[in-house]
């Protein structure tokens, strides 16, 4: 069982990592600041390299929300199987809508389902689960987006050069933020890393320590995260172009002064969160942030059809995941025949929905449109080229 | 209900991200005036606009530096 539960979190830390590629690497791949298979190869070795950085996290995943230890109910293996397998459902379910949805809030919707089953209600600790969860939901994308929204503003405002006599409008020489947003994306994929890649080390900890072959309070085992850094890495490699296209062209077209803004919002943010305590979701900050830029600069438009779309499954994560959590602990709690009834079930509904993609296949090449891109760039030559000739024109014409 | 946490959780997401958009923004128009080919200007500029970069770079590593428990213990 306990084995069974390790392979099932190191999927979900795989699942987790495909989802989220698209909040480091969308905005980037969009503004054709760096290729889209370049992207996702930097975001999984940031990915790797920001999980060994810090464990923090992981000491204190799930903490609280089931009330565990000595005084309160004993979690068991088969509860965080059940929650593991409503959370990498549901991950896969969005994954295939594309819908740029919160894989925390899966995990603690399949765990919190799960324990309401295989327990009972009053295994949930309602007001940490306010606190820990619904809370940060609503304000991490508005934070994120408020942040956005100056940041875009500040950024557009600072570059705006008018001719000092004239008034007429200098070329922008705005593409420098291309390159910025290399180092920008990167800091989200490694804050990524440092964030998500921690819960699921955190689980499997959990379950080392409900099966009693670690030390109740110590800190996630090397190997533990190193698997874990691992899968996550692998995860973000394969790449949720679905999302991806949501995110980088779905809710607004981002430009790179736009996509630098939001990235630097989304890594302080996450960063800030997970250090002093107040967790954000990374997916919800990056949303927010997308969003915010699109407010901030002037012509822009926000699709707002799309925009609630997102929220609304954001709405339904914790419910559904926690549905198919509860399910499988109900059929886990029957013995042994149920653990392998709802793991046979499980592989074969990822199995579907795996080839059910292949049908509308969304790869790197067509991920975001590249003639897009392609205007974007000779767009901006153009312009160049105007403003140097017009820097050529004697001093006398203007 | 941890309102002073998400305050400072706010507020420092809101400094962080200012600081290093205004710095590189800087950057970004300094590099784009030194770039004009005939407006007359200092010649400072272009030093200035790398001196941007490099503290928005800094402040970027400043940032990391705090939040690696490596480091910061």
């Amino acid at each position: 069982m306990v084995a069974l539960v390790i392979a099932l979190a190191l999927f979900f830390d795989f699942t987790n990592g495909f989802h989220d590629t698209a909040n480091a690497m969308a905005t980037p791949i969009a503004t054709g600041a760096i290729k889209p298979k370049t992207a996702v190869a930097l975001a999984a070795v940031l990915n790797l390299v920001g999980a060994f950085l810090s464990t923090e996290v992981a000491k204190t995943v799930s903490g609280g929300i089931i009330k565990e230890g000595s005084d309160g109910i004993q979690i068991t293996p088969e509860i965080i199987f059940a929650g593991l397998m409503g959370a990498i459902l549901w991950n896969m379910i969005t994954w295939l809508k594309g819908l740029p949805s919160s894989s925390s809030h899966a995990l603690f919707g399949g765990l919190i389902g799960a324990a309401i089953a295989g327990i009972g209600i009053h295994s949930v600790n309602f007001e940490s689960l306010m606190q820990k969860v619904i809370l940060p939901a609503i304000f991490a994308p508005i934070i994120a987006g408020g942040v956005a929204y100056l940041c875009t503003k500040l950024a557009y405002a600072l570059t705006s050069r008018h001719d000092a006599e004239t008034g007429s409008k200098l070329t922008q020489k705005r593409g420098g933020f291309r390159t910025g947003q290399i180092f920008t994306s990167s800091l989200v994929a490694l804050a990524h890393g440092t964030n998500d890649a921690q819960k699921t080390m955190g689980i499997i900890t959990l379950v080392l320590i409900a099966a009693g072959t670690q030390q109740p309070g110590s800190g996630p085992q090397f190997w533990v995260i190193a698997t874990c850094a691992l899968a996550i890495a692998l995860g973000t490699y394969s790449g949720g172009w679905r999302i991806i296209r949501t995110m980088g062209s779905g809710l607004t077209d981002v430009k790179p002064a736009q996509g630098f803004a939001a990235e630097s919002s989304t890594a302080s943010a996450i960063l800030a969160s997970s250090h002093l305590g107040f967790a954000l979701s990374t997916t919800q900050v990056a949303s927010g942030s997308v969003i915010g830029s699109g407010m901030g600069r002037r012509g822009t438009t926000v699709r707002w059809g799309t925009a609630g779309k997102i929220a609304l499954g954001w709405l339904f994560t914790l419910p559904a995941a926690g549905i198919v959590g509860a399910l499988t602990a109900l059929l886990v709690k029957t013995g042994v025949g149920g653990v392998v009834i709802a793991a046979v079930a499980g592989t074969a509904a990822v199995t579907y929905m795996f080839l059910h993609s292949k049908k509308s296949h969304v790869g790197h090449h067509n991920a975001v449109e590249v003639e897009e891109a392609g205007a974007a760039v000779r767009f901006r030559k153009k312009k160049a080229l105007a403003v140097s000739r017009a820097n050529d024109k004697p001093k006398g014409d203007l | 209900m941890k309102w002073l946490e998400l305050v400072q959780v706010a507020g420092a997401t809101l400094v962080a991200a200012v600081t290093v958009v205004v710095l590189y923004a800087l950057g970004v128009r300094l590099t784009a005036i030194a770039g004009d080919v005939s407006e007359r200007k200092p010649a400072w500029v272009r030093p200035l606009a790398y001196v941007c970069f490099g503290l928005c770079g800094l402040a970027v590593l400043f940032g990391l530096y705090l939040i690696i428990p490596y480091f910061s213990k």
